[in-house]
């Protein structure tokens, strides 16, 4: 690939339009460009940056100024002080990039500035080498280190116009996206930020919560609009008593939306309601009109093929075929059935995580002599947590909470946490699902019973 | 238990339930932090939470709510925001 080979920051550039809505305030292509320019400037000379601003503007603003600096954004997997301090060894020529106090250990931190007050100066769209690593994300890998999967421009820029092709986007329509997602991770990085920008769209800087955060961050933006959530968040606003502003379609991924939940959030809402299927090793792959349709099909320049018993895909933008993490069944080469997720990978609210990866970081614990997550079967509606068994003689389940605190993501917290004499090791060391799910059930009736 | 009002005791109860928790609802003192070192809740709660909330007293919690913060910090500041905002 030659260096000239390059694929520009927008895709279509109309300088007033709005880019941004801040709390009410817009914020137009031309500041944007400027803005990109001017903290572009002022970074320092390193490759590598994080960053953690969670204004979902100034996080773009960051990411833009970096490319433009050649310098590649990288995604850790978690907010959690160990997993920052982690990459921040492994990539030990990085600084910090971040819209408020947060920072990382031991990196020089940069505040992108607010620059409303800053004066707007006419730029070119930056062009970025289509072979620049852009981002690097981080999934749990079974050795218990992240691992990283470096994502060129080019390969964003293809996943984003792929998409935007699936789902009829016109960048006339200028659609505005308000968004639950962080836009950290791939997901949100592919639906709300280089979807909107290479189809001349808007979005909201914020990241509603609640049922009535996400009408009002709806609310405060112009139709047509387009909500980019979870499956977690559909429920959530198809229970609450709340009535969303029209909407023109919603996007979930992260996990598979139960055709029940579709067909209610489309009837509640009046739209229609899509689901993203992807995950990092290869980005947004396929897409689905849930109500109508269980079958995945994928974007376009994607090939789907089937060596033994494992599927994989290939795709331009890929150097090597990806094979899939889940469980899928191949309709021909451009569709697909979605059977289950992978064993190991487990989804609690949209975090994936690695079950081995867990248990490492919960054996490497001082005072931990054996110790094993587990997932309960699904309850029903609510999101089902995961629990632990652990065999620390000396140690209490708070002191073994506190440390994994520090270096897992909040969401996979076992709850509750059990103490044993021992875990029901077979004779050959292994631990079944089955009498994993035995314990459990004996503790939980000796809880109730006990206290 | 003396200093637990009524509605503590119910709203303490109603977290039990909808979190599926495996403590008694006793357990929860009324000024202990709900989120990360106390009872270790997290963002997924706190909207499974507000789920019930406003089924429940028919409150819809704002996070941009200038009391929005204090008001999941224990459950004695939720029981304030509850009798303040409670439709039903």
């Amino acid at each position: 690939m030659s260096f000239m080979n390059t694929a520009a920051l927008l895709g279509p550039y109309h300088p007033d339009r709005v880019l941004a809505w801040g709390n009410g305030h817009p914020i137009t292509y031309r500041r944007f460009l400027s803005e990109v320019a001017t903290l572009a400037d002022q970074l320092p000379e390193k490759p590598t940056v994080i960053n953690l601003a969670d204004d979902r503007y100034r996080f773009l603003v960051g990411l833009a100024a970096a490319m433009v600096r050649g310098q590649t954004t990288l995604l850790p997997p978690s907010r959690a002080p160990r997993a920052l301090a982690a990459i921040a060894k492994e990539y030990n020529n990085s600084y910090c990039l971040a819209d408020s106090q947060d920072t990382v250990e031991e990196l020089h931190t940069y505040q992108i500035p607010k620059g409303e007050w800053s004066s707007v100066h006419n730029m070119s769209v930056p062009q970025i080498p289509v072979d620049h690593t852009a981002v690097v994300a981080f999934t749990s890998g079974s050795t218990g280190i992240p691992r990283p999967n470096p994502k060129t421009w080019g390969s964003l820029v293809a996943v984003a116009r792929s998409t935007g092709v699936r789902l009829g986007l016109k960048t006339s329509d200028h659609m505005t996206v308000v968004a639950t997602v962080p836009h950290q991770h791939m997901y949100g990085l592919e639906a709300t930020i280089m979807l909107p920008i290479q189809h001349g769209m808007a979005f909201h800087v914020g990241r509603p919560l609640f049922p009535e955060d996400v009408r009002l961050a709806l609310a405060n933006v112009p139709s047509p609009r387009l909500l980019v959530t979870t499956p977690l968040h559909v429920r959530a606003c198809a229970t609450a008593p709340t009535r969303l502003p029209p909407m023109e379609f919603i996007l979930s991924a992260t996990a598979p939306l139960p055709v029940s939940l579709a067909k209610q959030a489309e009837t509640l809402f009046q739209t229609s309601v899509y689901e993203v299927y992807g995950f990092t090793e290869a980005g947004s792959l396929a897409t689905r009109r849930t109500v109508a349709d269980e079958t995945w099909h994928v974007l376009d320049g994607i090939t789907l093929y089937q060596k033994s018993d494992r599927c994989y895909l290939q795709a331009p933008y890929l150097r090597e075929s990806v094979s899939f993490p889940d469980a899928v069944s191949l309709q021909g080469p451009h569709r697909f059935v979605l059977h289950g997720r992978g064993g190991d990978i487990v989804n609690i609210g949209g975090h994936r995580v690695s079950l081995e990866d867990l248990n490492q970081k919960l054996n490497e614990i001082e005072g931990v002599q054996d110790g094993v997550f587990l997932l309960p079967d699904e309850n029903g509606t609510s999101v089902t947590r995961l629990m632990a068994i652990v065999v620390a003689p000396g140690k209490s389940a708070e002191q073994i909470l506190s440390t994994l605190r520090d270096v897992i993501d909040p969401v996979f917290l076992p709850r509750p946490l059990h103490l044993v004499a021992n875990l029901p090791r077979n004779e050959t060391g292994k631990l079944t699902r089955e009498a994993l799910l035995r314990l459990a059930h004996k503790l939980h009736e000796q809880d109730r019973h006990g206290s | 238990m003396a200093d637990v009002s009524p509605l503590e005791a119910e709203v303490a109860k109603l977290i039990v339930q909808t979190l599926n928790m495996k403590i008694d609802p006793a357990q929860i003192q009324p000024e202990q932090p709900l989120f990360g070192e106390g009872l270790g809740l997290d963002s997924i709660d706190a909207l499974e939470l507000s789920l019930a909330i406003s089924q429940f007293y028919g409150y819809g919690i704002r996070s941009d709510d200038p009391e929005a913060v204090a008001t999941f910090a224990s459950l004695r500041s939720l029981c304030k925001s509850i009798e303040k905002n409670r439709t039903k």
